[in-house]
Parts: structure tokens; sequence; C-alpha cells
């Protein structure tokens, strides 16, 4: 990947200077946590009381920390964006003039969460309704007021929509006769072909 | 085990069988024996065809009605006669396995005048039968069903926060019997999923249909 992920500026700078300055585990343990946290929800990846421990553990001011995480989540916020190999990341990195141990140690985090977060962010959409669970139930009907002695089966199927709005799952209750239930199938099946000819 | 046969007088029906009507004849049915001895086959039939007409789901009308009755004829007993005989099809319309030779058998169990008994077999044998056995099976209570299935398969190419994504996801729209549209998306995991679950259900109720597990027998 060639795109540019990085600009030299002065902000950045003055970062590269304080993150060269910490203990490369305690870079690891900063850039674990942001990357499990990065676009999970719109809360900072440190809580307010975190920070100010962690002021006093990487003894830095409260400004210095702030810009110490912004720089580390904006490196792998570019990082994920252009999904990229480890090998330009570092090259990416050392561009900046960070020393090679933080360099490695960033690298490494990367390498090792990059699959999960891309993942992650793949799969995120922006739909208000998800489909998140589906259960049936599967009856014989034997009988009703104007038949006996049926032979009927009929299922109910429950899509559960995971609603962004509300804590509750939204439940759709289907009830489909066989022939219902097959004509619903043929309808997957032209999904999943349109679905295979992606993949050829 | 013995089996101990007991024959009533004068009863052809044999003891080891139900009539179609049950094991006491309904109250309508009994109550329209004597009146139909009065009508002629020309208004028995103008009433079937009322009768056959409700039976496939269509309106009667009290106007319907009335236009049959005559001097020798009051509103009152064509609505007897009309009760009877639609308790009558009725309970013989519910057996899916009733055979014609004991249906008319029971007609005459019931005393029903001989010149009927053509046109009632014509009914529940004939090729209004299945007209007549789909209404009755949609008046069935049941759940929503689905209506009408819009679908579309997106690939997202790139986001906000990642440059190529390349995942396929659908988007589904259901149209429900209750009048309700619901929107959602299908991300791929769940699809397959669902299209899983609903193979394995079409499997089960094949199998459901080819065995007979709860040894139904007809």
């Amino acid at each position: 990947m060639a795109a540019l992920m990085f600009t030299n500026t002065p902000s950045i700078q003055k970062a590269v200077s304080l993150i060269n300055n910490l203990d490369n585990s305690k870079v690891s343990l900063l850039l674990s946590r942001i990357l499990s946290k990065l676009y999970v929800s719109e809360s900072r990846p440190f809580s307010e009381e975190e920070e100010s421990k962690l002021q006093g553990a990487l003894d830095v001011s409260g400004d210095d920390l702030g810009l110490i995480l912004e720089t580390l989540e904006f490196f792998v916020q570019q990082a994920a964006y252009h999904s990229a190999k480890p090998q330009v990341l570092a090259s990416q990195l050392k561009g900046l003039e960070i020393n090679e141990d933080k360099v490695d140690c960033i690298v490494e985090v990367w390498s090792n969460g990059a699959y999960e977060v891309i993942n992650r962010l793949k799969s995120k959409g922006l739909a208000p309704k998800v489909l998140e669970d589906i259960n049936w139930r599967l009856n014989l009907q034997l009988a009703q007021s104007s038949k006996v002695k049926l032979k009927a089966p009929n299922t109910l199927i429950e899509l559960a929509l995971k609603s962004e709005d509300s804590e509750q799952k939204e439940r759709i209750r289907l009830d489909f006769s066989h022939e219902e239930l097959y004509e619903f199938y043929q309808q997957l099946e032209t999904i999943q072909k349109q679905l295979d000819t992606l993949f050829k | 085990m013995s089996i101990i046969q007991v024959k009533g007088s004068g009863k052809s029906v044999a003891p080891d069988r139900t009539p179609f009507f049950g094991v006491r004849v309904p109250k309508e049915i009994k109550s329209m024996i004597k009146p139909i001895s009065k009508i002629e086959q020309d208004l028995f039939r103008k009433l079937l065809k009322l009768l056959v007409a409700a039976l496939e789901g269509n309106e009667i009308e009290y106007d319907d009605i009335k236009r049959l009755e005559s001097e020798s004829l009051s509103e009152e007993t064509i609505v007897i006669i009309y009760a009877g005989f639609m308790t009558l099809l009725k309970s013989a319309l519910k057996h899916t396995s009733l055979k014609q030779e004991m249906f008319v058998e029971d007609l005459h169990e019931l005393q029903i005048p001989e010149i009927f008994h053509n046109d009632l077999s014509s009914v529940v044998y004939g090729s209004r039968r299945p007209k007549i056995d789909n209404f009755s099976n949609e008046q069935r209570p049941r759940m929503t069903r689905l209506d009408n299935l819009k679908w579309r398969v997106d690939v997202a190419i790139s986001t906000s926060v990642l440059n190529r994504v390349l995942e396929p996801s659908i988007q589904m729209e259901m149209t429900l019997s209750d009048g309700t549209i619901q929107s959602f998306e299908v991300p791929i995991s769940q699809f397959h999923k669902l299209r899983y679950n609903i193979a394995f259900i079409l499997k089960e109720m094949e199998d459901l249909e080819k065995r007979s597990i709860l040894k139904i027998k007809d």
C-alpha cells in the first residue's frame, strides 16, 4: 500500500518525542486498549479516572497524555483504514522518526489485532435494524373447526431484530405452510446465487 | 377380548362406524327432517346453490332466502331447512376420507328423501369440493404471514473507517399479512443461518409428511 498515511506535523513531532520517552511495555498496553476500543463506542478508550492514574504512571502532564493517546489512536485508525500490512506501517512510522523499539511495539500490537479489528469494521453497518437471531417451531396440524384428521405441517418462525434506538429486540413472527415456506426458500436461494457470483 | 355387536332394529349403519354427523343427530338436522318432505327437487336445487355459494365463501343475503318463499313454504321453514343442510354438509365436508357409499348410507339413516341424495353427493364429492376445501382452509386461525418479500444485495466498497470493505450485505423488506412493513439488514453470517434453518425445516416437513410418526390413520 503506497498511500501516505502520516504527515509529519508539529503536533505529531511533539507526540513522537513523548512516545519515544515511554517504556516499551507501556506503549504496547496503551495501544492494545486503544485498538480494542477502536470505533466500538463513542466513549474514549480510557475513563477520566484511568487517565488521571496514567498521568502519574507515565509521569506526563494531562495535555501530553491526551496528545499521546490521540496520536496512538490516529496511528491505528490510519492503519485500519488502509488495512496496512505490518511492514508498511513500520516503514511509515520510522519516517516519523519514532525509535525502532517503539515502532516494533506498535507494529506488533497492530499485527496481532488487525484481523479482528478490520473484520469488526467490515461488518459495521449503518442499518437501524439488523437480523440477529432466528427461532422456529415446527407443528403438525391435526384438525380445525371445519376439518378433522388433517396432517398439515406448519412452522412458526421468529426473526429477532436488533434495533439501534431501543435495547429491546423487535420480533417478527411468521406462520408458514409447507408451500409458503418453500416459496420463501426459493427466494433465499436466488439471493444465495447472487452471492455466489460475487465470490467467483 | 370379545366384541359385542349390538344391532338395533331397523338400523342400517354398521355398529363399528360412527356416522359422518357424529354419534347424535345434530338438532339442526333433526328439525329439518319433517319440513323437507314438503319441498320439491326444484326448490331444493335452488337452496343447494345458495349453500354451496356460502361454503365457497360468498356472502348470502336475506333476500336470497326470501325469494324462495311461496304460499306453501314459509320463510321460517326455508331457514330451518337451510340450517339443516348447512350442518349436514359441513359435517360431511369435515372428513377427508368419508366414502361415498357411507355418506349415502348415513343419508338413508337420517331419512333424507332419496331424490336429494345425488345432489348432496355431488357437493361433497364433485368438482366444487376443492374450492370449498380451499375456503375452509383459509378460514383457519393463523399468525401473521409473509405477504411479500423484497430484497437487495449490496457490496460495501468503502466506509468512513475502512478504505476497502468489499463485504456483501442483504437488505430485506417484508410485508406481513397484518399490513406492517419491516425493513432490516441481514448480515451474511445471519443469512447463512436463515437459509440453513429454512432448508432444515423444509426437510423436517417432508419427512413428517412421508412418515406417519403420529400413527394417524385415514
